[in-house]
């Protein structure tokens, strides 16, 4: 299996509602899960612009797989579901 | 040419107010400058309301090509009489100047200014004005031209007469000394900036005073004609989409430093030029979101809120970090012609009423930025909305 990508949305959007809350996952991340997850900010993931009448930011992407109103909690899930732990 | 202005100064010791007074406004349709530093009579608030006055009316004068004699008569007729002493004064050294270097000044009272071409001190023609109505006031006027790399230094008398007295320097660092600072700085650094030069000049000046307290005081304007640093900011998708190569098309070829701000702004330059967006390990520094790295591009930010910071930071001070919005006033402050890209394609998710803080439309933002930089920083601006 490769490496499992973590994009957390640096947009406007994204950050005003919540990303800037999400650098515990470039700590936590690598500390439990090792070169298996990468975690990174991106520049904007475009989907507040697709979304918006829900307003679901912030947004993270886990490989091609959307987190919204993304937490700490919500994105380390959605990693353990792709590795196939839960 | 691009003309680098600036000016530093510090207060005379123990007083909570600037007694000299420096002036500067751009004409950019007809490429011309004109700067105006005057020093008040006395020290203080007294001294700040004379010099105040009398630059920012003689402004007025040069501006409006009055007569000289006629216009320093106007204005010591204006200035209110000191208590003390019974007369008003103000001294003062004006250049009306443009980019392909033609200069105009007239000097009454400060020390004369000093030209530098390649290190070396350039020694101007001038003609003397006496006013019939102030038999003391004898003014000095040039007309030259200068070349590109040539700068032009003026300063108060408090720099000239910093250390006066003293063990080291009894009559003080005089236009002499000044040179001599300026022409050992200037070996060592030849490109440095009006801003920088200033300061220096200023800094010496202090650490020349007894006890490092200046007694009067103390200006440095700075003049220099260089070819201008050129940067472009893109920021903000074009309105109509198809328009997005020719946009990174333009903003490629574009000769100087290139910044973008705005993570949409930033995705389709990265589609277009085929230039993949490198980003650091770091999601937020000083509650900015952190920068990202193309190849070919300068800097690249998050868009509206990096903008507001930096506005911000323009307007009052600088940060104390290394955020986006730090990086982003010092790519600005570097320049001396910024271009901005504006595009007017909206997020409508920016307007969503629930977001916790309120973001500003983007063209307001950058026409703040522009007119700050302009004002407060002498920058040539330029906006083109796409």
């Amino acid at each position: 299996m490769g490496k499992i990508n973590v994009k957390v949305c640096l947009g406007t959007t994204c950050f005003v509602m919540g990303s800037s809350n999400l650098q515990e996952l470039i700590e936590t991340v690598p500390a439990k899960y090792g070169e298996a997850v990468e975690v990174l900010g991106v520049p904007c993931l475009g989907l507040c612009s697709i979304d918006w009448e829900y307003s679901r930011a912030p947004y993270v992407k886990v490989d091609n797989d959307v987190v919204y109103e993304a937490t700490v909690e919500k994105v380390l899930s959605a990693i353990e579901r792709k590795l196939g732990n839960e | 040419m691009f003309i680098d202005v600036d000016c530093s100064q510090l207060k005379k010791y123990n007083q909570n107010a600037y007694g000299d007074y420096f002036v500067s406004k751009r004409y950019p349709d007809e490429g011309r400058l004109i700067a105006v530093l005057s020093d008040g009579l006395g020290s203080g608030i007294k001294a700040n309301i004379l010099s105040c006055m009398t630059a920012t009316m003689l402004l007025k004068f040069v501006e409006c090509e009055v007569n000289i004699k006629k216009a320093a008569e106007i204005i010591m007729n204006s200035l209110p009489v000191c208590k003390v002493r019974k007369i008003s004064y103000s001294t003062f050294s004006a250049i009306d100047c443009d980019d392909d270097g033609n200069v105009k000044i007239v000097e009454e009272g400060n020390p004369e200014f000093v030209w530098v071409r390649n290190n070396e001190i350039m020694v101007p023609e001038f003609q003397e004005v006496v006013s019939k109505e102030f038999a003391n006031r004898k003014m000095k006027t040039y007309k030259f031209k200068v070349e590109k790399g040539d700068r032009l230094i003026f300063c108060s008398d408090g720099v000239t007469q910093a250390g006066l007295g003293g063990p080291r320097l009894r009559l003080g660092l005089r236009r002499e000394g000044l040179i001599e600072i300026l022409k050992d700085k200037l070996s060592k650094d030849n490109k440095i900036s009006s801003s920088e030069l200033s300061k220096y000049i200023v800094k010496q000046a202090k650490n020349i005073e007894i006890d490092g307290k200046p007694k009067d005081d103390v200006s440095a304007m700075v003049l220099y004609f260089r070819e201008p640093r050129q940067s472009l900011i893109f920021t903000g998708p074009p309105y109509h989409q198809e328009k997005d190569p020719e946009y990174s098309r333009i903003f490629d070829n574009f000769r100087g430093k290139k910044a973008i701000c705005g993570g949409t702004t930033a995705n389709l330059v990265s589609r277009e030029l085929s230039r993949p967006i490198a980003t650091e390990t770091t999601i937020s520094i000083g509650n900015l979101p952190s920068c990202s790295h193309m190849e070919g591009v300068d800097l690249v930010t998050e868009g509206i809120l990096t903008l507001t910071k930096t506005l911000e930071y323009l307007d009052t001070e600088i940060g104390n970090n290394e955020n986006a919005g730090v990086k982003l006033v010092k790519f600005l402050l570097d320049s001396d012609c910024i271009n901005f890209m504006v595009g007017a394609k909206l997020n409508q998710a920016h307007y969503d009423p629930n977001l916790p803080i309120e973001i500003e439309i983007r063209k307001n933002i950058i026409k703040k930025m522009a007119k700050v930089l302009e004002d407060k920083y002498f920058k040539k601006v330029s906006i083109q909305y796409m």
